[in-house]
Formats: structure tokens, sequence, C-alpha cells
């Protein structure tokens, strides 16, 4: 059996470099709300692969057909790739189901954890299991 | 063949990342081939640890995830724990010794989510953020200079080691005066020259002032161990000196470029006034 032993080192670092939170979010708390998960389905408007976070836009039909243009916020560029996106792997018109949480001023803005596309799922950066980003609202202030 | 996949299989603990993992980014290059993590430290021509390399943080979370390790003990402020990104001093039984005025900035920075946070609004988070940063960084040890460039943020830090005494007046910077010295085989670094009100040591905010005096010591006891011991002396927003560790480990990649365009504050939601 001939195996590439490149492509398993890269496989391996690629776990290794998954497994760190690439999002640590400054300030997620501002933004968004931990305890408002939301699941949203719809078609791809536009990509913005900017930093600090990448956002796709997508059409959301709701109950009674009217459609909204919601913000789906993502990781950076930098530590989306690391995740196996690409720029290209969301393109204009598909349809994609985001799960996320929900943002704070009620906009239709949203973070996500996860991209579903083609029936991939593929991470997309948020600090939901960051502990770093939890620790900035523990601890002790003293005195 | 298979052997030797099974021994790469059974050291990917140990066997540090090589070549490719961003051939998409860049033509393929061949890297050398993988070397223990507990292999030699390199030394530069005139026998000092390089520390050069594209690094990444290895963290104890203070609240472990799901299925994580548990958290270390907290310690006493004459002890060493490892820092956290999101609070630096989480690491210590009771927290940082932030004078009076410094804790009540710490709680109002806390309940307005952060949103002031530097790093929030596409502005430069300062040493300690980077130093904890989930993000690469890549070291260039040079005789007379060690330059440090973040990937978050295009962060970019210089340590001069040529000699230079630190500037005696000098005017008042994000990134402070870094001045560098080997000792043995740790680089001991001094920086001043803060500027108030500028950077935080974390995301929730702990404070630094212009009266502050940084010690790192960066030490790489072998091939696959980046520790960096961070004193800060700053009289005016701490009670003492306070000792920090992080830890890190070699990656073989290239930094991505990370330029922050900054479309989140227009959403942020703090303390109502």
């Amino acid at each position: 059996m001939n195996i590439n032993l490149t492509r398993v080192y890269a496989a391996m670092a690629g776990l290794i470099l998954a497994s760190v939170p690439m999002s640590a979010h400054h300030s997620f708390a501002a933004e968004y709300d931990r305890g408002k998960t939301v699941t949203l389905t719809g078609s791809v408007t536009k990509l913005e692969w900017i930093n600090p976070h990448a956002r796709i836009h997508i059409d959301v039909k709701d109950e009674s057909g009217n459609v909204g243009n919601w913000e789906i916020e993502l990781g950076s560029p930098a530590g989306l790739l690391r995740l196996g996106w690409t720029r290209n792997s969301v393109k204009i018109g598909e349809m994609v189901v985001v799960n996320g949480y929900l943002a704070k001023d009620g906009s239709n803005l949203a973070n996500s954890t996860s991209v579903t596309v083609n029936g991939r799922k593929l991470f997309s950066g948020s600090s939901s299991e960051n502990n770093d980003a939890n620790a900035s609202q523990t601890g002790t202030v003293n005195p | 063949m298979h052997r030797r996949l099974k021994a790469a299989a059974g050291s990917i603990g140990i066997i540090v990342a090589t070549t490719a993992l961003l051939s998409a980014q860049w033509p393929q290059y061949p890297a050398g081939p993988p070397v223990p993590a507990t292999g030699p430290t390199p030394r530069t021509a005139d026998g000092k640890p390089d520390l050069s390399g594209v690094w990444r943080n290895v963290r104890n979370p203070v609240a472990p995830a799901r299925g994580a390790a548990p958290a270390p003990p907290l310690v006493s402020l004459d002890q060493v724990p490892e820092a956290t990104f999101g609070n630096v001093g989480s690491g210590f039984k009771d927290g940082l010794p932030l004078q009076p005025w410094a804790a009540e900035l710490v709680k109002k920075r806390m309940a307005d989510n952060s949103k002031d946070n530097p790093d929030a609004n596409c502005l430069p988070m300062g040493f300690m953020q980077f130093h904890d940063h989930p993000q690469l960084r890549k070291i260039i040890q040079t005789p007379k200079v060690v330059v440090i460039m973040y990937e978050a943020n295009y962060g970019l830090r210089q340590i001069f080691t040529d000699g230079r005494p630190l500037p005696k007046d000098p005017d008042p910077w994000w990134y402070g005066y870094s001045v560098g010295r080997w000792e043995g085989d740790t680089l001991v670094v001094q920086t001043t020259g803060f500027a108030d009100d500028t950077i935080w040591l974390d995301v929730r905010g702990d404070p630094l002032t212009s009266a502050a005096k940084v010690t790192e010591r960066f030490r790489r006891p072998n091939y696959g161990s980046l520790e960096i011991e961070v004193t800060v002396d700053d009289t005016k927003a701490y009670t003492r000196p306070w000792t920090v560790l992080v830890k890190q480990r070699p990656v073989e990649t290239e930094l991505n470029e990370f330029i922050c365009e900054e479309k989140d504050a227009s959403h942020y939601v703090g303390v109502k006034k």
C-alpha cells in the first residue's frame, strides 16, 4: 500500500490545529447572546472574506413565506482555512444551514458555530466552546 | 511502509506537524523531516537557543471544556500560574492584586462586555493578549533584534538585542520599547514606555499604565517547547508585581494575512448609560 506520508502528517496537523479554538472572541458577549441559539436555513446572497470575521449573508424564508436577509458572522479567514474552509466553500445561491447565536441588538445577525453546505458541516470558529471567552467574564476582581 | 505509518500515528502527540498544511495558500515547499518535540534545542551560530519559528499556544483553561483535563489548582501571587486570554490572572486564587481604581475599571469593562477592548476595535491588543492569543505568531531571531510577527491583527514587536539601553524619556507607545539580553539560555526582555489607556492585558480588561515595567523570560528547553514567563511590575495599577507563564509549541506552517476591518462595533451592546 502506497501511503503519502506528507498527507498523513498534514492531516494530523490539521487535527492538532483544529482542536485549538481559532476565534477566541475579543468581545463575544458585547454582540451575541450565548443563551439564544438559532438554526437558520437560507440561500447565500453575499460572502465577505475579511478579518476579523468572515461573513455570509443569507436569505431566510419564514413560516409565512416572507424572506429576510441575515448576516452570519464566522471566524477569521486565517482560522477558517485551518478548519477546512476556502473562500469558495459557499457559493452565491447555495442553500446552507447555519447554527449559531443571536445578536443582542435584535438585528438579523447571528454568530455561527457551524455551516452545513452540500451535506458537509464546517465549523466556523465561534468561541462557543472557548473557555477563554468564558473566562473573561469570571474571576475575582479585587479589592 | 506499514511500520513507518504505525510509528507516525503512535507519535502524533510528540511529532511536530510538517509540510503542506496550507498547500492551497503557498506552493508546497518541502520542509525537513519531522523532529520529535523532545529533541535538542536548536541553536544559532553564536551558540544561543534559537527561538525562531511559528508558535501556537498550549493553555490550560480555567473552566475546562467538556472532556478536557481538569484545571490546575489556583496558586498564590508568589507563584507562576499559566495565563489565559480571557483573564490573565485566572490562575491566582485571589485574582490579580489590583489597585482600587483598577478593580473598578475591570468591573466596568466586564459589565460592558469588553466592547472597548482594543482588539474588538481593530486596534493593537498589546503584548499580553498577543502572547495568549490562539492565533499563531512567528519569531525571527537575528543577533541584533528579535522580531515577533503576530497573525492576529498583524501585530509586530521588535526586541533589540544589540546591547542598547532602554530609552530614558520615550514617547509613549502601544507596544512600548523592548530590549533583550541573554542570561545563559534565557532571553530576558525588559519593556517600558507604555502609553496610558491603550492596551488591555486580557479580554476582561485588566489594565496597564505608563508606570509599567514588564520583564519577559523566553526559554526553549527543547525543540518543541517555548516558555515565556511574564512579570508585570506596574505600581499604578497593581499593588505588587505578579508573574504568569505562557507555553507554546512549534508548528510547520505560515501565518495568514490578517488585516482587521472593523465591522463589529456597530452591533456592540454594553451597559446602558
